[in-house]
């Protein structure tokens, strides 16, 4: 198990260098820079800035140096002392800029998981062992629709009733006297209070497939000698199915923990953008579409930082529910 | 010999004689001194009790400026409650809450008026103009505003380590001097005539000079600090220009609603800051404000501001529709919302207001003059082949398709509302003719077809125009474009919409990389302030790119020798910026206009339809129609100061 552990280890160093070296080049690769898109956003106002300005502003931000000074300037600022480099719009250190809405994003994102869990882990249970009956039928539809509709047609949708039907608008994370108070119990629950939307309409599409795949997999468990003999052991029809199939179909499910976070912030970019949701997910589209690089950088860098170590955990995960993995990776 | 301009306290007392003088003269920013007392808001009693502040007779200028309010007398308190996008929306705030000069715009973007400063005098030959502030003007903080804060942001714009830069301040060709006489009167003195100064200093541009108070952010300046560059450093910053720039900023930067400690002159100021993390920024009373009401009470009205920060426009309009937002119309006012909002004006308890667009044309086609292919090169610039793709479009057909019948075919010409207004210029070339069409297509040489229909250039190839869009800017273009598109089709020119992300559009210019590219007509109400589409002027005169880059002189390299009109218009420009009197100024705007009408470079399709606003029913004191302007900025422009919650 120790071997495993620093064999994986040494692989993750490797790779999050080389997430940092791709996530670098890749926000280099627009044209122009940050300063062509901030004079490019000014004249859409019809505001004006003079050549010299953006001279001066090259100058001081260094974005005239070639490619391979900037990476090293950023990646040397980073290992020598935690310094991500400065936002070129907000002019802060993008440190300060992230934390919170990274936190924002995992606490939701977090929470639309469990919910899909919750939800789509009985149903997929339920609709394998009662399989073709009524209510396999009506998850079946029900999950395909959830996974049909867009999510943020989903969301769009939401924030229309409920301005129709209640006269509120669903929007944000929290209520104005919340939004800069740190965490408490009434602040969680003003939290939960706004939360609820985006938990849903996050969690409704992926729990369509996590039906269809917990499912499949507990059908194919189903048929296999182990659990006749379970069976005609004796053992209630529950502790049958839960202890035994239901544990080897998770493993795929496991093994996929790893790639949920990126997944989540990836695919909850529109949501939140249109439910103004305070995550990084918007923090993101923007600083790509500014090209402010060293925030855009860093929050890549970050998610597949987080990816990576969400894969360690299923690995090891996986290495408890299942001992031939474990037994595998100590040989 | 200096001429003097009238002190505005006349215009006030011949005002009050007549009530019927009044109300035409409502809404204009009037000085003057009330013998009564002042009063203030209620939200500042305690404090001025408790000594926390003064009373309100230290804290206005001995002379305050009175605003005389559009309907009537308002009351104190109430929140405006609006949105606003995020850090590139600074603009907005810019708009709303920033728009304090020495001198400002009466509400019909005419005349300018007295502000901050309570008088001045011109020089005859426009190079020496002296301002005298109101006596006692105070920073939010309470410390006093002289004429030192003007020149440490005049030496903050012109020092060349800081990336501060203003269109007037700090221009090679013509840069402003600050000569300080005392603590209320100081001199712009110029080298070289500047006409047009008071009507700069009018605009949002004028602003610039009060942005960087001296008292607060000459700390960060190695030139009043010894220890600035340390300070710097110890906040992690490679040197004081950072810190500077964090702190204090220039003009409306975003960092400047950052920072809730920088002292400003605006009506409100900020206690939660537009920070990468905002939900909202609120903006709270300047209990040091310094306009009163005709009876004396001190300004503003209500007592703060809430934007909420939201990049979902969806949330915005949802909140308008639910009579969350007070007043707005940036972003949510758009053409596609519109019927939303009308139907919604009930249940919302709010109503529309008339907003007239600034801009002439709703899209501009600018063929590009400079194009490094000689065949396309000869061909842009022939003025039948313009002409002969004017005639083409059929301009009813797309104002009634994409703007639902609002507007007129119009050509890139100053507005209807406009002095400059020409109907020739306006409606040159507009009507739908295939025929002539046609014929002035094969003027230009473009006689013969291939297969597909498409005619052929001098070389053989097909006449192709590659038309580079930004449809994120505005939707409707791309809508115009395809109608366009086969509208030319059918005399045989080809369009390619090339649909764009706006940092590519930027860049092509200096590599000259586009046949065409597409905007909206702005200068259509500031024609003398932005003429790009009537002369290559600037940056934003794509069309001539090279030409523009020869009058300006930024980018040497691309710069070419412009045609003799051009070369004209350019010298009648030079003579404008450099005339002192305004009737003169008109008269050579009008030349160039001619000659702008004579070539026709540009090509119009029709009048920007007004836009409209959203105010709650309750708010009282709004303009019933504004001039939605950059330059001249809307609503701030019309006294937000004096709006009311009922």
């Amino acid at each position: 198990m120790l071997r495993f552990l620093v064999g994986r280890l040494i692989s993750i160093v490797l790779t999050v260098w080389a997430i940092s070296f791709v996530a670098f080049a890749i926000i280099q690769l627009p044209p122009g820079d940050y300063l062509t898109a901030y004079m490019a956003e000014l004249s859409a106002q019809g505001e004006r800035v003079s050549p010299a300005e953006l001279e001066a502003l090259r100058r001081q931000y260094s974005l005239g140096d070639p490619f391979l000074v900037q990476y090293w300037k950023w990646i040397s600022g980073i290992l020598a002392h935690g310094d991500f480099g400065s936002s070129f719009e907000w002019k802060r250190p993008v440190t300060e800029l992230i934390w919170g809405r990274l936190g924002n994003s995992i606490l939701l994102e977090g929470l639309a998981v469990l919910v899909m869990w919750l939800v789509a882990l009985p149903i997929g249970i339920y609709a394998a062992v009662r399989k073709y009956s009524l209510g396999d039928y009506l998850a079946t539809v029900f999950g395909f629709l959830g996974l049909a509709v867009p999510n943020f047609l989903f969301a769009l949708v939401l924030m229309y009733l409920t301005y129709v039907w209640f006269g509120t608008t669903l929007g944000g994370l929290f209520s104005p006297a919340f939004e800069r108070a740190h965490w408490s119990l009434p602040r969680l629950w003003d939290f939960l209070t706004y939360a609820w939307a985006p938990i849903i309409v996050l969690a409704t599409a992926g729990t369509a497939q996590l039906i269809r795949i917990m499912r499949a997999n507990l059908l194919d468990e189903l048929k296999k000698p182990y659990v006749t003999t379970a069976r005609s052991k004796g053992l209630p029809e529950w502790k049958v199915i839960v202890k035994y199939p239901v544990r080897v179909a998770l493993n795929p499910l496991v093994s996929t923990i790893g790639w949920l976070l990126p997944t989540l912030v990836s695919s909850s970019v529109i949501v939140s953008v249109v439910m103004n949701l305070p995550t990084a997910g918007p923090l993101l589209l923007r600083s790509l579409t500014s090209q402010d690089m060293y925030l855009a950088g860093t929050i890549i860098m970050l998610l597949g930082v987080l990816t990576v170590i969400g894969t360690l955990i299923s690995d090891l995960i996986l290495a408890w529910l299942d001992p031939r993995i474990r037994h595998g990776g100590a040989r | 010999m200096v001429k003097r301009i009238p002190h505005p306290d006349a215009h006030v007392r011949a005002a009050r004689s007549s009530k019927v003088l009044a109300a035409l003269l409502s809404g204009l920013m009037l000085s003057a001194v009330p013998a009564l007392a002042f009063e203030q808001a209620p939200m500042l009693d305690e404090r001025v009790e408790s000594g926390d502040l003064p009373p309100v007779d230290e804290r206005l200028p001995k002379n305050p400026l009175v605003v005389e309010p559009v309907e009537g007398i308002g009351k104190y308190g109430g929140v405006w409650r609006m949105g606003m996008r995020g850090g590139d929306d600074n603009g907005l705030v810019a708009k709303t809450a920033a728009y304090e000069g020495l001198v400002r715009y009466d509400h019909k973007w005419e005349k300018v008026v007295p502000n901050l400063a309570e008088s001045w005098e011109i020089s005859d030959d426009a190079t020496e103009y002296t301002f005298k502030l109101r006596e006692g003007l105070k920073w939010s903080d309470g410390q006093p505003m002289t004429s030192e804060d003007i020149a440490f942001a005049v030496e903050m714009f012109q020092n060349p380590e800081y990336p501060a830069n203003s269109n007037w301040i700090d221009i090679k060709d013509n840069p402003v001097k600050v000569e300080v006489v005392d603590d209320l009167t100081f001199k712009f003195i110029f080298d070289k005539p500047n006409g047009m100064l008071m009507d700069t200093l009018a605009t949002i541009n004028g602003t610039q000079v009060l942005t960087i108070p001296k008292h607060y952010c000459s700390q960060f300046s190695p030139d009043h600090n010894p220890d600035a560059d340390k300070m710097a450093k110890e906040e992690g910053h490679q040197n004081w220009t950072f810190l500077m720039q964090q702190k204090c900023a220039w003009g409306w930067e975003s960092q400047r609603w950052a920072n809730p400690e920088l002292p400003v002159m605006y009506a409100w100021r900020i206690t939660e800051p537009l920070t990468g993390d905002a939900a909202r920024v609120v903006w709270e009373r300047n209990p040091y404000y310094f306009k009163v009401d005709a009876e004396g009470n001190q300004l503003p009205y209500i007592d703060g501001l809430d934007m909420r920060v939201s990049r979902s426009l969806e949330e915005l309009t949802l909140l308008a529709l639910n009579g969350e937002i007070d007043f707005q119309d940036r972003h949510i006012a758009t053409n596609a919302n519109q019927a939303v909002f009308y139907d919604g004006q009930e249940k919302g308890d709010y109503h529309l207001g008339k907003v007239i667009q600034s801009v002439s044309s709703s899209l501009v086609l600018q063929l590009n003059f400079n194009h490094d292919d000689p065949v396309k090169r000869a061909l842009f610039q022939d003025k039948d082949f313009r002409i002969g793709l004017s005639h083409a479009i059929d301009r009813q057909e797309i104002i009634d398709v994409v703007f639902i019948g609002q507007g007129e075919p119009f050509q890139v010409a100053p507005r209807p509302e406009s002095p400059f207004y020409d109907e020739e210029m306006a409606k040159q070339y507009t009507e739908f003719d295939p025929e002539k069409a046609v014929e002035r297509l094969e003027a230009a040489g473009l006689t013969e077809m291939n297969g597909d229909g498409i005619r052929l250039m001098s070389d053989g190839r097909p006449a192709r125009i590659v038309v580079d869009v930004i449809a994120a800017l505005r939707p409707e273009w791309i809508d115009m474009l395809e109608l366009m598109q086969l509208q030319l089709a059918e005399v045989g020119v080809d369009i390619e919409i090339n649909n764009i992300d706006r940092t590519l559009f930027y860049d092509k210019r200096p590599s000259n990389d586009y046949d065409a590219q597409v905007w909206a007509g702005d200068g259509g109400l500031d024609v003398m302030q932005e003429p790009r589409y009537y002369f290559p002027s600037g940056e934003e005169s794509v069309w001539a790119y090279k030409w523009q880059a020869w009058y300006t002189g930024a980018n040497q390299q691309i710069a070419e020798e412009p045609a003799d009109w051009a070369k004209e218009q350019m010298a009648l420009y030079d003579e404008l910026k450099g005339e002192g009197d305004a009737d003169r100024r008109a008269e050579l705007m009008r030349e160039i206009l001619a000659i702008a009408k004579e070539n026709f470079p540009v090509i119009g399709v029709s009048l920007m339809p007004d836009g409209y606003y959203i105010a709650k029913n309750n708010l009282k004191n709004v303009a019933p129609s504004m001039i939605n302007a950059w330059l001249f900025p809307e609503p701030a422009g019309y006294d937000a100061t004096q709006w009311y919650f009922e």
